[in-house]
């Protein structure tokens, strides 16, 4: 990979302007994760409010490197490297943005959590996932600063074990639901979270992939590995579920 | 499918290339202007010679018509094949060669004489005209090809120097497709013209692919991108990469390439 400057320094300024924003936003996406998990934990109403609030920031940096990668591809026509950079990072913020939402609908579920009985061992389970998801984020994250092709692959296999906590989980809420129907509308809440973590999961795996490409100019062969099987399990399909 | 043998698939290769370069450096004195260079260029296909000022791009696109030979101080060595045929070959005549590889220069350079004999000089000259009506055919036909019919069609026995830039490189580019070549070498043709002379080139170049090989000199790198399926990177007189346009311009293996490519300081 090239670390030599460009010729033109406003190229450079541009691109450093561009890389500076996918940072920043992936720090605050990383940041809303947590706080939306610990709201969800802690019943934390507080906390809860300041991730929705928080989103607006993520959204209006999704729209500024929008508006920059446009500007850049129209007036420096970038290519090999260059155009992989903006390439990758067009596609990364759009991935940020939609983990952003769906920690935006974690918190909004604190509230009504709050008011339902406990789910005795799910919100811990679901606390696992979403650090699982997290700490691949930061992974995915650091991958792309360092370049660093392998620590990208390392996050993408790691989206199974996600896959795999959300399935137990599935079948844990399940059979709550089966064993009293009073439980029924706190395990819907909660499974749609477990839902949410396990699509942020998805995304953060987008993400290692377009790092993946951005490295090495490849993307990764054969579909991402899957183990989600709940949805083929099942006539009803949780993805149609609205944010 | 059963696995050809090696022998086999190296006369194969050898087919689809219009032109091979076999170890080819051309000195000027002590100058070595290209080093040891290994290419085919296939037949069908817009080759785009990329690469910084000085590199050697002309000097090799010379070598393809032989117009190295008019220079003194030039010196070839090595192989150069068209269809399998060593072109340095001592029995062949380097103005047969030229009327079958046809070159187009930076700036249009119509002959002080009227458009229709700027086209109609080659062809006299090679006697590929029986008559006024067979040359009048060539002439039309020429034109159209080189996209420049319909505007001067009302005014063949006017001065080619009178046309615009633009017209005058399509002139020139008829001029050369005339004489019925297979390869047609262009040094920077456009970089005399405007945007919209220099998009009707490249419309002009994409076209004449479906006859030609076309291998075009180039310093914009969108130029390149846009009108070849092949790149070959030149530096320093190596060609340093050579590959699929796309590849070159998404993912080029060599850093030299990238350097140049994306506008860095090497
Ligand atoms: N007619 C010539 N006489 C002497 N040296 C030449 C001549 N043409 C080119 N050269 C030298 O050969 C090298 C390659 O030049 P050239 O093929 O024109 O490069 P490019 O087309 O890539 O700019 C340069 O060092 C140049 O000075
Ligand atoms: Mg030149």
């Amino acid at each position: 990979m090239n670390d030599s400057r460009h010729i033109a320094s406003a190229f450079d300024r541009d691109l450093d302007s561009i890389h500076a924003k996918i940072l920043k936003m992936g720090g605050l996406v990383e940041a809303s994760i947590v706080d939306s998990s610990k709201a969800l934990e802690s019943r934390d109403q507080e906390l809860a409010e300041k991730v929705r609030r928080g989103d607006a920031a993520i959204d209006a940096l999704d729209e500024q490197i929008n508006d920059e990668v446009a500007n850049l591809i129209a007036l420096r026509a970038p290519t090999a490297v260059d155009l992989r950079t903006v390439l990758a990072i067009m596609r990364m913020t759009s991935n940020l943005e939609r983990i952003g939402d769906l920690s935006k609908n974690l918190a909004k579920r604190s509230d009504v959590l709050g008011q339902l009985t406990q789910i005795s061992g799910a919100t811990g389970s679901i606390r696992r996932m979403t650090r699982e998801v997290e700490a691949m984020l930061k992974d995915a994250l650091d991958a792309f600063i360092q370049r660093d092709p392998d620590f990208a692959r390392d996050v993408i296999e790691r989206d199974r074990e996600v896959d795999e906590m959300y399935n137990t989980l599935f079948r844990e809420f399940l059979t709550f639901m089966l064993e009293d129907p009073r439980n029924i509308t706190a395990c819907m809440h909660l499974h749609f979270i477990a839902k949410n973590v396990e699509r942020m999961g998805d995304h953060v795996t987008a993400i290692a992939e377009q790092v993946l490409f951005y490295v090495t100019g490849e993307t990764p062969e054969g579909s991402r590995p899957k183990a989600d099987v709940t949805s083929s399990d099942m006539k009803y399909n949780p993805e149609a579920e609205p944010d | 499918m059963y696995d050809a043998p090696k022998s086999l698939e190296t006369t194969l290769d050898q087919k689809t290339a219009k032109i091979t370069a076999r170890d080819v450096q051309v000195h000027y004195g002590d100058n070595h202007a290209i080093k040891d260079v290994n290419v085919n260029i296939e037949a069908n296909t817009v080759t785009a010679f990329i690469g910084p000022s000085g590199c050697g791009k002309s000097t090799f696109l010379r070598c393809i018509n032989r117009m190295n030979d008019t220079i003194d101080i030039c010196r070839v060595q090595g192989k150069i094949l068209l269809d399998g045929e060593d072109i340095n070959d001592k029995r062949v005549d380097p103005v047969q060669l030229r009327a079958k590889v046809g070159m187009v220069f930076q700036k249009p350079n119509p002959f002080p004489k009227s458009i229709y004999d700027n086209i109609a000089y080659g062809p006299r000259i090679h006697g590929l005209a029986k008559n006024k009506a067979d040359l009048d055919e060539i002439v039309e036909k020429s034109l159209r090809r080189g996209a420049i019919w319909e505007e001067v069609k009302d005014r063949l026995h006017a001065s080619g120097t009178g046309l615009s830039g633009g017209q005058q490189q399509r002139l020139c580019i008829a001029r050369a497709i005339a004489t019925e070549p297979e390869v047609l070498l262009m040094d920077e043709p456009c970089s005399a013209l405007d945007p919209i002379a220099t998009a009707q080139v490249e419309e002009l170049i994409d076209e004449l692919r479906q006859q030609y090989s076309v291998v075009i000199v180039t310093h914009s790198m969108q130029q390149a991108a846009r009108v070849s399926q092949r790149t070959a990177f030149f530096h320093l007189g190596n060609l340093v990469e050579f590959g699929d346009t796309v590849k070159i311009f998404t993912n080029p293996e060599d850093s030299r390439t990238e350097s140049y490519i994306t506008g860095r300081i090497g």
